[in-house]
């Protein structure tokens, strides 16, 4: 395939990839937690958003109501769990989340959720057009996800830097108990965080679950693995990091598995160069200590 | 404890550490052998870090560190502490989930963790626990021996951690800021402990910042700033160097 | 007389506790929190089904073989152990999981997504058993020998060593104890003892399948430690048992298995961190004060 179409393709995946991310690293910037039970988040999100499109036929509707209760559950976990764990050692919230992400998981392959088979998600394009030119062509499944990606970024950048609410959590990031001194809600924030990043994460379940046609119980996992993957690559807590590392794990991915994809299966590939991260680079391409 | 009749010399030349733009130690040097030294410094001087560099845990970026005539700078930590020196932290940092006589049988244990031997019986055998018994006796802990460490308060914990640095059977103690957080009489009582720990043969390295305490205690003082070595000499000589006394004062900005 | 499931129930039972207190050495005892536990089960079992069924070698040569060959890779995959500590460890066992994992699923030697069938039963001085109470017998033998080796381990300096790099490895380093060398140790140890119960496994079942030995596999192993009360010597016994037992025996139960398992997890850290039967713990708490009131026995610790 030649380079410009592999890349666009890459870049594509990327997006998936950032948005999953995001929601991780934004969680880990400021409680210190490895959020597990994100990957049931992106799923539940995958399967409201079936819920709604089966229901209304649109796939906008669908995307907005996924992520309004991805967010809220996003905020539940946060309320009933972790706030409880903000001052024990560090297994006590990691092996909390193991139990959540294990429990929902687990319901979700009930039948009276999603059931243990894939269903499909039709949404095509959304009426968005194919993008052709000389050097590579998009359809409409991948440029629905790049301006999806990019807008919900966009939003995401906005809020961070010029809100209130998203200055207390650059604060909080950099040093909780400081930020609590000098008057950051804490808890507004913490929650507020947890609502943005499991709204994202709804966001790519959906976008997945369009572009595969297909949602099922379990496709939060593999998508969560790599997340661990990226925001340790990009520095845990940084969400620029976290963007490029997004798009190099892409890259790498796509690239590889096109020469060496028989030795291992690419992901097990991204674990190889998870395991040589923390073994050589731990705090990331780009993050500090 | 054996009595030393001569604790090996250390040897601290010009050494430098940098950490990315910061320039923690420049150039210091300093030798000790048998003494009570004081450190001084106001914050910032590179006092911890000096310690850090000599007991193993940081590498010096140029500079050479001996003891007892061999090299020790690059050394890992538990290495150091095998050669005999030990050291304390400036935040104290007790195996809060031991009990105390665990916290200095921890120490007693040196000579095992290297060998086959650390695989073989019991740590707590009457030989280990009557020395372990013995350090809690000359640093007044026996009476919460079995209490957890981290149910202690501070001044027993710093005392805890003198305890179990002297269960190394160390001939040169590194204490890092040992009065802090000590009351009067406490610190006192710490300076009489510290005393004793010289007179039988124990050679000490005493950072401090109580400066009434550092001054009646040491027999001699080393004076560090902004990671340099300011000046050295008698408690009556440093505290009425001028270029001691501007340091200070520099640094109440 | 027990029937037949009872027993194979029982012996499923005894191999987990067997995991259980070797997890607990490396994570109870040593502080290295690992969620790829359930890869050296899977080192252990493939290993001793490939000397037997490839090799034709005999039991006792399969079962030794896979404890040495388990603790030494147990030796080389805990080297991440030293550069990294917590989460980054987390994150490095579950992806040292996958990988093992995924080599017994993609490398043809191993079998292949296929597995490996027809593992031959256990044949001691001419007797060839699987199953039934011999076999049981050898599993709880195997289990008993283990939390001797937890036992022993944590009376030496060895043990004192362990919790010393749990609690604060500088302070560790401080009084000579090498802490990679002794992470290494745990690592050895706690994958070894997994290795013999990977053995017991396949050969009890007769054939192995790669994702018996997935992530998920790690989570229940480690869960069985810190639901029963992590770094005592009790709290896994009672945890895996517990866990294992449980749904195997109460049909509607397993059919839940991971949601009760999941749910009972958040419900141990919110309200007992420390374990059912952990030091502190109400239940262990008031069994002591029971038992001290009546002027009998000794705390565990």
């Amino acid at each position: 395939m030649p380079f410009m179409q592999n890349l666009s393709n890459a870049v594509v995946l990327a997006g998936t990839y950032i948005l999953m991310a995001a929601g991780l690293t934004m969680v880990y910037g400021v409680l210190k937690v490895l959020h597990i039970a994100h990957a049931a988040v992106y799923t539940i999100g995958a399967f409201i958003g079936l819920l709604v499109f089966t229901w209304a036929g649109n796939f906008w509707l669908a995307l907005a109501v996924a992520m309004l209760v991805s967010g809220i559950v996003g905020v539940l976990i946060y309320r009933c769990t972790y706030h409880y764990m903000l001052d024990a050692p560090r297994t006590v919230p990691l092996i909390a989340s193991i139990g959540l992400f294990v429990m929902l998981t687990d319901l979700l392959q009930k039948g009276f959720l999603m059931g243990p088979y894939q269903k499909a998600l039709p949404a095509g394009g959304a009426g968005l057009p194919r993008i052709q030119t000389s050097w590579f062509s998009l359809t409409p499944k991948q440029v629905l996800i790049l301006v999806v990606t990019v807008a919900l970024l966009a939003v995401v950048y906005l809020i961070l830097t010029r809100t209130r609410i998203g200055l207390g959590w650059q604060a909080a990031a950099m040093d909780r108990d400081m930020a609590a001194a000098v008057g950051v809600n804490l808890n507004r924030v913490i929650a507020f965080n947890f609502f943005l990043g499991s709204a994202l994460a709804g966001a790519a379940g959906v976008l997945v679950g369009v572009y595969n046609n297909s949602v099922f119980a379990t496709m939060g996992d593999l998508p969560s693995y790599k997340a661990f993957i990226i925001i340790v690559l990009g520095g845990m807590g940084s969400l620029p990091g976290t963007i490029i590392a997004s798009l190099l794990l892409a890259l790498v991915e796509n690239f590889l598995v096109a020469s060496v994809g028989y030795v291992l299966p690419r992901d097990a590939i991204a674990f190889l160069v998870l395991i040589l991260m923390l073994m050589f680079r731990p705090h990331g391409l780009l993050g500090q200590e | 404890m054996s009595q030393q009749l001569r604790t090996p010399l250390l040897e601290v030349q010009r050494v430098s550490k940098r950490f990315g733009g910061l320039q923690a130690l420049r150039e210091v040097s300093l030798q000790t052998r048998r003494e009570i030294l004081g450190l001084i410094g106001p914050n910032g001087a590179g006092k911890t870090t000096l310690f850090n560099v000599i007991s193993g845990f940081l590498p010096p970026t140029s500079g050479q560190v001996r003891y007892d005539g061999r090299t020790i700078h690059g050394r890992r930590p538990h290495q150091i502490v095998k050669m005999g020196i030990a050291r304390t932290f400036q935040i104290v940092k007790p195996f809060g989930d031991l009990t105390v006589m665990e916290n200095v049988l921890s120490g007693y244990g040196l000579p095992y963790y290297p060998s086959w031997r650390a695989f073989v019986g019991h740590f707590r055998t009457p030989g280990s626990e009557s020395a372990a018994r013995d350090i809690l006796e000359m640093t007044d802990l026996t009476a919460w021996a079995e209490t957890k460490a981290s149910s202690l308060p501070i001044g027993l914990q710093r005392r805890l951690e003198i305890a179990r640095a002297l269960a190394t059977g160390p001939q040169m103690l590194l204490l890092d800021e040992p009065a802090a957080g000590l009351t009067s009489q406490e610190a006192e009582e710490l300076a009489a402990l510290i005393r004793k720990l010289y007179e039988q043969g124990i050679s000490l390295i005493v950072i401090e910042h109580n400066m009434a305490f550092a001054m009646d205690l040491c027999q001699r003082i080393v004076v560090l700033a902004q990671g340099q070595f300011i000046a050295e000499g008698s408690p009556a000589d440093v505290q009425s160097n001028p270029a001691v006394i501007g340091a200070y004062l520099g640094s109440e900005v | 007389m027990f029937s037949g499931y009872i027993i194979s129930v029982a012996i499923f039972v005894g191999i987990w506790v067997t995991l259980a207190l070797s997890l607990n050495i490396l994570t109870g005892y040593a502080g290295q929190v690992s969620l790829g536990h359930a890869a050296f089960f899977g080192i252990g079992a493939y290993t001793s089904a490939i000397l037997s069924l490839k090799y034709g070698l005999p039991f006792w040569v399969d079962f030794l073989g896979a404890i040495i060959v388990t603790g030494l890779i147990g030796m080389v995959l805990g080297l991440p152990s030293l550069r990294v500590r917590h989460d980054f460890l987390v994150l490095a066992t579950m992806g040292i999981n996958f990988v093992v994992v995924a080599v017994f699923k993609y490398v043809d030697f191993f079998g292949g997504a296929m597995g490996l069938i027809n593992i031959p039963a256990p044949s001691i001085l001419g007797y060839s058993f699987r199953g039934g109470f011999p076999y049981l017998a050898l599993v709880w033998a195997f289990a008993t020998f283990t939390w001797l080796v937890s036992w022993y381990v944590s009376k030496t300096w060895v043990g004192l060593a362990f919790h010393t790099v749990r609690i604060d490895e500088e302070a560790a380093a401080a009084v000579g104890v090498s802490v990679p060398r002794f992470k290494i140790y745990a690592f050895a140890i706690s994958s070894a003892l997994a290795g013999g119960a990977g053995c017991l496994y396949g050969h009890f079942i007769g054939s192995l399948f790669p994702d018996t030995f997935v992530f998920v596999e790690s989570i229940v192993v480690l869960s069985m430690v810190i639901f029963g009360g992590v770094g005592t010597l009790r709290g896994p016994v009672l945890g895996a048992i517990i866990l294992k037992a449980a749904p195997e025996l109460l049909r509607f139960v397993q059919d839940y298995r991971f949601t009760i398992y999941g749910a009972l997890l958040v419900l141990m850290m919110l309200f007992q961190p420390m374990g059912l039967i952990g030091d502190d713990s109400l239940l262990w708490r008031s069994l002591t004060h029971l038992f001290r009131r009546e002027g009998v026995g000794e705390v565990d610790s």
